[in-house]
This record gives structure tokens, C-alpha cells and sequence, in this order.
């Protein structure tokens, strides 16, 4: 691989490491030390949750199940397995030379299609891997740990994606039809088939969409072409939802303004998410003093870990914790912003649209605000698989952090021809690509 | 936060979007959280403060065995088992398990009940015991629960059943003791009001928990004894059945207290099956409720009158016609024959119309039944003997009667002097009988109670209440001469004299009346009854005994009073009394 000098290296001055083989040494800085900080914080606040709120959880379970097999700590010291497990899942993507990471791009993509694809065959078969939750299949199960195939598709997306519309946006093709977009349509609608239809679980799908969206944006797809994919979309969007009666369910709750009706599922579920909300107040109820995470609220530590958060921590805990989602989103989007390899930047444009929907819609659904699509709080959730590959994402975005620009490149990058730099970028993909 | 993004790129559009978004939520958040704050409280609460009530436990009701009280009716706790269809997942292994456990207390169709599943609550079965439901319960079925609730159940059967009442479905006393003092035997109800989660399991979380505990209603104890009880009831039916009769009563009282020992009905019922019963009227307490004409067995209010007003003496004579006139009325002896010169003795041993219409003539001017007689006799009757009027006994349904008063056009010479032999006049066993008890035993009336007091801590004694006198009905010297004159009553017959026992001071006096059809009185159909007292020298115990049947003859003297002896020999031996001398 050739190594190429740039301007922004220049402008930053060299640092005193020894040239890597797969990176251009001469970029790396130090990391944007604020996503650790962030992320750092919004797990502690879910340990803090889980703590809170995991007696009164373990206490119904118990009840319910009418044993002794949850203790009151259960739920804290898995969250903290999850949270030591997803700290080392971003400490490898933050280590691992991210060129070694992209030559396995279409081996992620693959093991993401083929775990999800073994997961069908598991349930059709009726393999005992196959965990049936609520009538869908969607995780494997293997005894002390079960697995999301989702997620790691959304990784194999994100990578592979990001590395094809980078290498299509430096050649100028990335409004081209035959050459980018159809081939994107084709995995997403691969994906969206594997998620959406078969695991039934249109929150994921959303998510993959999102990724996607997000990269084709920062990759300067032009407003004309977006408005065309987002149309088909949304036509897409409302074909998905007639034909699924769950989810008709869940549109027609949102649109009727869920009053007090408890008949349904969702509209139960999110009057409950808003008793809690409500309740909380200013100041919040003080932790261990939740009432609605008793049981009255559905998934009150996985998808609505919000609403109970609103009740223990009140107005003042949200906006704290919501600040602390936009303060992460924003280093994504500045990361992005900075990144002149457009392969880099556009992987730091997916995070940012994986993480920005999964908050957005999760905390939406939970005010009322949006239709409930069973989507995680990434970082706050109880659940391993989520947890691992958000942070596992943020990890990449942290090495890549490494390689900004003191500026802005995306000036460079939107107006053609007028950046030295674009020249001396141009051979240095020709050169990979034939190496 | 610099964050040093270019101007109009595509990451400001992006930033710009996610702010929009933050700004809108957060204004959700505080529209929320702040100004709909009461509002979310008020429905928070709603769903989850919940008030319960602590049910109070029922009092007990005790008889006594001698001087124990021994439980006549206890509480039980039974179990109802409901189901929240959506918990449940196999149907089909559940109902099999209920069915193994509680095959026969399982509603017909509880399987169909199971697939409901649109559905949070159903009942399966209903009142499994205490062990039926722990077996259950280790089953560990999920989705599946258990209500307690509380049945009265009677470990001596059908004893006293009409003087105990029961309880109905809502827990409320009916008829007898349950229904009289259902307030006592309820106790209080507590109250719990708590923050519960979401199976209403009481969580200590919030400020607004109330616990008040309940008071538990008292253990109330009988002056029956279920000694008496029993064998007044047996020796009920044994005479019934002799004589013939389909329904009767036995009333045994202690004249020193006003105490009742015994009352037995017959027919009856079994508490416990309450539900069954398909004639209410067999909840009713004919001693209490059902009042008649008890006839010839009134003379002895009527002569204790003449008596104690100091118009006759027991040798006081009067020329018997068989026959008298009051007014447009004739009144006939029952058993002519006896014409001539007659004590009052003789009056009452061969129970003489005509002889207690003369002392109701004596009560007056000597020769009418006039206003002043007709006042005393009301006086006597009504206040002092406390006939025609609630006794104020601890039984539900107690039936005033009818004495009338000579205030009303009805109350006129006639009227009374039919009274004087016990027509015209509705009275309960137990106004007669608590009102010859005062004639009896010294002429105090003892307010007549079936309540000894209530249990001890201890289980085992009685914390009694003191007999209460509620006058003097007839003075002590009037008392005794109608000792010795029931005595003698008593000792003129044969066959009663025959069968007391001997070494005691028993006597009594028969009625036989003619019951009222069609506003006529018939003499198809008589009731008989039998009053009489017993002891050493003073009454110990009174006993009234009443049979009848429909279209049958049935005299106090032939058909009442062989129960009366039965008994009476029976108490003497029971209450261990010395002969005399």
C-alpha cells in the first residue's frame, strides 16, 4: 500500500510512533477521548438503573415464576458483565488496525446473513438455539448466553457499506444507480427480508436503514436521489406495516393518542411508560423507590428503561441523560465531519445513525411520541448483545478518531476540484485497489 | 462543546436535525413531567395504591358443657382458585393437575375457562380445604392463585341450628345468635391501604400506606348446654313420634337467671347446608317467632293475678255451671262435669273456664269484667308477665305477639275473659315461659338470654354477665302459693304424678288449644302444651314443651306432658339435685 503524506499530517505535525504497515502513521493523534467519556457515563447510569430497579424486577420474577432464581443483584452484576464485555468488544475495535477490520468486511456481512439466515433454519426445524419470544424468533439461545444474528449483521452492514460507498464516493459514483445504488438496495433489502420479515422485528430493520441513510447522506448523495429512496421507503414502510397486524396495532395506538385504554399491548404500554414519566416529576421519585418497574410497565428494563429512568431521576435525570446521548452523537458527527478517508467517515456516519435512531425512536415511543417499534436504549438497556456491538461500533469510531483533520475536510470533499488534497487522495485508493 | 463543523455540510444538517428532535422531547419531557405532573400522579395512583380490607375474624359461638364452653360454631378456611388465562401456557397440563387436586370442587367448565386468554381473571374451583389447596400450592403453577376465605362449620351438627342462625355467602349473620349479634360476632374490619406492585403484592415504597388492624368479633358463649340441648331435642322427637305430632318444641330455662338452656325445634335443619333448605320457614325459631293461643296453661298468669291482687286465695270457692256469661258471650268449660262448689285449686287442677272467668270478674267489681279488671289484667300480663311484647332475648326474628290492651274497642270484657284461660291473645314460648319463671321462682322477672357472656382469654372460662332482674312480677308470697299450687296441679294427675321422680317439687299446668281456621276455632286441630317447673324445694329449671299437627288432636296433658317428664326426670339427674328429705 502506498503511504501518502497528506496536508492535514502536515498541519498536525508527526507523532513520535514507529509507521504502522496498514495505517498512515503519520495521521494518528490521540483518540477523541470524550466518546469513551460519554459512553463511560451512560453505562454507569444503566448500572445505576439496574440496580435500582433490579430487586423490584427480580422480586415479580420470582413471584411470578414462583422460585428463588433471581436475587436481588442478578440483574446489576449482568448488566456489569455485559457492560466488561462490551468494554472489551470496543477496546479490540479501538485496537485492531481498522484496514485489518475492513479487509473482513464481506466475511462480517456474510456471517451476518448466514447467522441470521441458521437462526430460521433453527427455528424451522424447531432446534432448541432457536429462542421463541412473543411468537418471533430473533435470538439464539445457548444456555448462559443467547445471541442477537441481527446485530451482528448490522455490524457486517456497517463496515461493508461504509468501505463500498466510500471507495463509490471517492470516485464521484455515488449518485450512480448501477454501480451504487442498486447494489446497496440489493444487502439492504437482503437484510431487511432476514430482519424485518422473518425475525419479524421491524426495530432492527429500522436500525439497518438508518446506517444506511446516514452514510448515504455524509457520503453527498444528492437531495434529488435521497427524496427518491426515501419515497420508496416510506411506500415500503407502509406495505411493511399493513401486512403486519402487530404493528398496524401499534400505529393505530399511536394515532388514537392511547387514552386510557389498557386492551391492547402498546396502548397499555405506553400509558404505562407515561405514569411513569409523569410521575417522576422535577427531582424524580429517588432510586429504589420506582413503582411502575413493579411490573406495571412492560420491559421495564430493556425498552423502557427510559420511562423508569423518568420516574426515578425525574425531568432534571432525562435532560441530563439525554444531553449526555447528544453530546455522544455530536463527537460521532464531529469525528465524521473530520475524517477525510471517505471509508472512515462514512463508518462514523453509520454509528451516528444507528445510535441517533436507536435513541431517538426508543425515547420517542416512550413520550408518546413516536410508534412503538421494540428498539433498545443502546448503552442503558439491559441486554448483552446490544450493548457489545454499540460499543463495539463506538470502538471503531474512537481508533478512527485518531486519523481527523484539525479542520473540517467536508468542504473539500463537497466542492470538487478545488482541494489539493483531493488530488493526492485520488491515487492512493487506485494504488489499494490494485494491490 | 466547539465542535468546529463546516458551514451549511451535510454533519450541520444531521447535527441540526438531532437537535430539533432533542428540543421537541425535551419539551415533551417537561409538558410530562412537570405541568401534567398531578395528573400522572393521580393515575399512577389509581392503578396502584390499593385499599383492602383486613377482614375482622368471626367470633366463635360456644355452648355450655356443664360449666365449659365447648364450640358449637367455628370457622373454617376454604380456598377459591382463579387463573390469569394469559400466564397460562399449557392448558391442558394445568387442568389436569386441578382436577387430580380438586376434581370435585372444580367448576364444570373451568377448561373452557382456561382458553380464554383475552381474559386476566377466572375462577376455577371453589372452596378446596386447607389441604387441598397447600397441595396445590406446591405444584407451582404458574399464572394460577388462591383466594381464602371463611365458612362456619358446626362440630355438633344440627344442635341448636335454629337458635345459632348462619351465615350467608356475604358473611353476614342470619336468623338465631348470628343474625342478633352479628355485629359482635363481625368485629371490625381493618384497613390496608398500600402501594402495591402489579400483582398486588404490598410494596413499603410511598407515604400514603395505612395499616389498621383488624378487631376480631367475640367469642361468644351460649347459657345453652349442650347437654340439655341435645337431649331436649331427642326426647322432642321421642314424644312427637308417639304422639303422633309432626312439629313441636322444647324450651328449658333456669328460672333463677333467666337463662336458656335448651331450645330445640323440631322439624329443623342443618346449618352447614344452609343452601339446601328449601322452606325458609324452617329457619325460623318457633319458641321465639311463632306466636299462638297456648290456652289453659295462661290460668296460672290469671290466678297468680288473683293472687297477688289479694282477690282469691287458693281455698277461694265459686259455684261452677259449666257455663258463664260476659256479656253477649257464653263461655263453656272444656270438661264439663265438675258443677258445684269449686276451689281455685280445683280451677286449676281441672282447668275451669268458668273459674278463671270468675277471678277476672273478682279483678273488677265482683261481677263484670269491667275496666279496672280489665286494666290489672293488663298490667299483669302485659308488663309484670311480659306477654304480647319482645322479650329482648339474643335472637334474631323475635315475633312481638299480641296482647291487646283495654285502651282498644277490641280489649272489652270479652276479649278478656277469654284471655283469662289463654284465647284471644298471640304469645311466643318464650314470653310465657320467662314469664312463668317470675311466678315460680319468687316472683322476680329475669330478662330471659340465651348469652352466658363471652370466652375467657384463657379458652376455657366464661366471662359471664350478672342475670339481670327486670322486676318483680309478683310478690315472693304470691310465688310460692303458685308453687304449691302447680305442685298440686300436677300431683292431682296420675299418670304425671306416676312418672316424676319423687323426693322433688315439680309441677306445671297443661293447655290444649283449639287453633283459629277460617277466623273460627276448630276443635279438629288443637295444639298441646305443657308449662311446669321442678326442683328440691325451689324451681331449678322450667321446661314448656308444645307439640301439634296438622288435623290432629293434640292435648298438653297426653301429649306435651310426657316430654315435659321425660325431661324434667332427666335435668334432676343432670343438675344432680338431692331429693328432699
Amino acid at each position: 500500500m502506498n503511504q501518502v503524506r497528506t496536508p492535514a499530517f502536515r498541519r498536525q505535525g508527526a507523532s513520535g510512533e514507529a509507521p504502522s504497515k496498514a495505517v498512515p502513521s503519520a495521521r494518528r493523534h490521540r483518540p477523541d477521548m470524550q466518546i469513551l467519556l460519554y459512553m463511560g457515563l451512560l453505562m454507569m447510569l444503566g448500572l445505576v438503573v439496574m440496580f435500582a430497579i433490579g430487586p423490584q424486577r427480580a422480586n415479580g420474577l420470582n413471584a411470578a415464576m414462583g422460585e428463588d432464581y433471581y436475587s436481588d443483584t442478578y440483574f446489576f452484576v449482568r448488566q456489569l458483565i455485559s457492560i466488561g464485555v462490551a468494554l472489551i468488544g470496543f477496546a479490540a475495535m479501538a485496537l485492531i488496525p481498522f484496514e485489518r477490520i475492513f479487509a473482513l468486511r464481506r466475511a462480517a456481512l456474510l456471517a451476518g446473513i448466514g447467522a441470521c439466515l441458521l437462526l430460521a433454519f433453527a427455528a424451522l426445524i424447531g432446534w432448541g438455539i432457536a429462542l421463541n419470544t412473543g411468537g418471533a424468533v430473533r435470538w439464539f439461545d445457548f444456555g448462559a448466553i443467547s445471541l442477537q444474528p441481527a446485530e451482528i449483521l448490522k455490524f457486517g452492514i456497517l463496515i461493508h457499506l461504509a468501505v463500498f460507498l466510500g471507495i463509490q464516493a471517492r470516485k464521484g459514483k455515488i449518485d450512480d444507480w448501477q454501480e451504487t445504488l442498486l447494489p446497496v438496495g440489493v444487502i439492504v433489502a437482503i437484510a431487511g427480508l432476514l430482519v424485518i420479515v422473518v425475525q419479524k422485528d421491524l426495530g432492527t430493520g429500522i436500525s439497518v436503514l438508518s446506517i444506511v441513510l446516514a452514510m448515504l447522506v455524509a457520503a453527498g448523495l444528492s437531495w434529488r436521489k435521497f427524496g427518491v429512496i426515501m419515497g420508496a421507503i416510506g411506500i415500503g414502510g407502509v406495505l411493511l406495516i399493513a401486512t403486519a397486524p402487530h404493528r398496524v396495532d401499534r400505529v393505530l395506538t399511536f394515532l388514537q393518542g392511547d387514552q386510557t385504554s389498557t386492551s391492547n399491548a402498546s396502548a397499555y404500554h405506553i400509558e404505562q411508560a407515561k405514569i411513569a414519566i409523569g410521575t417522576g416529576g422535577l427531582l424524580g421519585v429517588g432510586i429504589g423507590n420506582s413503582v411502575q418497574a413493579t411490573g406495571y410497565l412492560p420491559e421495564a428494563i430493556n425498552d423502557s428503561v427510559f420511562a423508569i429512568m423518568g420516574e426515578t431521576f425525574g425531568f432534571v435525570g432525562l435532560v441530563a441523560t439525554i444531553a449526555l446521548f447528544v453530546a455522544l452523537l455530536m463527537r460521532l458527527l464531529k469525528v465524521m465531519d473530520h475524517l477525510a478517508d471517505y471509508r472512515l467517515k462514512l463508518v462514523a456516519a453509520g454509528v451516528f445513525g444507528w445510535f441517533g435512531v436507536h435513541v431517538i425512536l426508543n425515547i420517542g415511543a416512550m413520550i408518546g411520541i413516536v410508534p412503538l417499534t421494540g428498539i433498545t436504549l443502546p448503552l442503558l438497556s439491559f441486554g448483552g448483545t446490544s450493548m457489545l456491538f454499540v460499543a463495539a461500533a463506538l470502538g471503531l469510531v474512537f481508533q478512527l478518531s485518531r486519523y481527523t483533520t484539525h479542520g473540517s475536510v467536508i468542504k473539500e470533499a463537497d466542492y470538487e476540484g478545488s482541494s489539493s488534497r483531493r488530488r493526492v487522495r485520488g491515487p492512493r485508493y487506485a494504488g489499494r485497489r490494485s494491490a | 462543546m466547539k465542535l468546529e463543523l463546516q458551514q451549511g455540510s451535510r454533519s450541520r444538517i444531521l447535527m441540526g436535525l438531532v437537535l430539533v428532535v432533542v428540543i421537541i422531547y425535551i419539551g415533551r419531557l417537561f409538558y410530562l413531567q412537570v405541568i401534567r405532573h398531578d395528573y400522572y400522579t393521580l393515575q399512577a395512583d389509581v392503578e396502584q395504591l390499593k385499599s383492602r380490607v383486613i377482614p375482622a375474624k368471626r367470633g366463635l359461638i360456644y355452648a355450655m358443657d356443664g360449666n365449659t364452653p365447648v364450640p358449637l360454631v367455628m370457622n373454617q378456611s376454604v380456598y377459591t382458585v382463579f387463573a390469569d388465562p394469559q400466564i397460562i401456557k399449557n392448558d391442558a397440563a394445568v387442568a389436569k393437575v386441578i382436577n387430580e387436586v380438586a376434581g370435585g370442587n372444580t367448576r364444570s367448565n373451568f377448561e373452557s375457562l382456561l382458553a380464554k386468554k383475552d381474559t386476566r381473571y377466572q375462577i376455577l374451583a371453589t372452596k378446596l380445604t386447607h389441604m387441598q389447596a397447600e397441595k396445590l400450592k406446591e405444584k407451582n403453577l404458574l399464572g394460577i392463585g388462591f383466594h381464602e376465605e371463611t365458612q362456619r362449620v358446626y362440630p355438633e351438627g344440627t344442635l341448636a341450628s335454629q337458635a345459632l342462625g348462619f351465615v350467608n355467602a356475604e358473611g353476614n349473620g342470619n336468623y338465631g345468635v348470628e343474625a342478633a349479634l352479628n355485629e359482635r360476632l363481625s368485629g371490625i374490619d381493618g384497613q390496608l391501604r398500600t402501594v402495591t406492585d402489579v400483582r398486588d403484592v404490598p410494596l413499603t415504597i410511598g407515604d400514603q400506606n395505612i395499616h389498621i388492624p383488624a378487631k376480631d368479633g367475640d367469642n361468644i358463649v351460649l347459657s345453652i348446654d349442650r347437654n340439655v340441648q341435645s337431649y331436649a331435642e331427642d326426647a322432642l322427637k321421642r314424644g312427637l313420634d308417639k304422639a303422633g305430632a309432626t312439629q313441636g318444641s322444647v324450651l328449658v330455662m333456669n328460672p333463677n337467671n333467666g337463662q336458656v338452656l335448651a331450645m330445640a325445634n323440631y322439624p329443623t335443619y342443618d346449618p352447614a347446608k344452609f343452601s339446601e333448605v328449601q322452606d325458609a320457614a324452617l329457619f325460623n325459631n318457633a319458641i321465639i317467632s311463632a306466636p299462638y293461643e297456648p290456652a289453659s296453661v295462661i290460668k296460672t298468669f290469671t290466678i297468680a293475678t288473683g293472687i297477688d291482687r289479694g282477690v282469691i286465695t287458693p281455698q277461694s270457692t265459686y259455684v261452677n255451671t259449666d257455663s258463664i256469661r260476659v256479656y253477649d258471650a257464653t263461655i263453656r268449660n272444656a270438661y264439663p262435669g265438675l258443677t258445684g262448689t269449686r276451689t281455685m285449686q280445683d280451677v286449676l287442677d281441672n282447668s275451669l273456664n268458668t273459674g278463671t272467668v270468675t277471678v277476672a270478674q273478682r279483678l273488677g267489681d265482683g261481677t263484670n269484667i269491667n275496666r279496672q279488671a280489665r286494666d290489672t289484667m293488663y298490667d299483669y300480663f302485659y308488663n309484670r308477665f311480659g306477654l304480647g311484647h319482645g322479650t329482648g332475648i339474643e335472637l334474631a326474628n323475635e315475633s312481638a305477639g299480641l296482647v291487646i290492651s283495654p285502651e282498644q274497642q277490641e280489649g272489652n270484657a270479652v276479649r278478656y275473659s277469654n284471655m283469662t284461660f289463654g284465647q284471644g291473645l298471640n304469645v311466643t314460648m318464650i314470653q310465657v315461659a320467662a314469664g312463668f319463671s317470675a311466678v315460680v321462682s319468687g316472683g322476680n322477672y329475669y330478662q330471659p338470654t340465651v348469652v352466658a357472656g363471652t370466652l375467657g382469654e384463657d379458652g376455657k372460662t366464661v366471662n359471664g354477665k350478672e342475670p339481670r332482674i327486670v322486676r318483680q312480677s309478683v310478690s315472693a308470697a304470691t310465688s310460692e302459693t303458685m308453687r304449691t299450687m302447680l305442685h298440686n296441679a300436677r300431683q292431682s294427675v296420675n299418670y304425671m304424678r306416676d312418672a316424676d321422680k319423687k323426693g322433688y317439687t315439680i309441677g306445671g299446668k297443661t293447655g290444649t288449644a283449639e287453633t283459629l281456621k277460617n277466623g273460627a276455632y276448630v276443635k279438629s286441630e288443637t295444639v298441646g302444651t305443657y308449662l311446669g317447673y321442678g326442683g328440691k324445694d325451689t324451681p331449678e329449671y322450667v321446661i314448656m314443651v308444645q307439640v301439634a299437627a296438622p288435623n290432629r288432636n293434640l292435648e298438653g296433658g297426653l301429649h306435651a306432658s310426657p316430654i315435659f317428664t321425660d325431661v324434667s326426670n332427666w335435668m334432676i339427674d343432670y343438675l344432680s339435685i338431692p331429693p328432699k328429705g
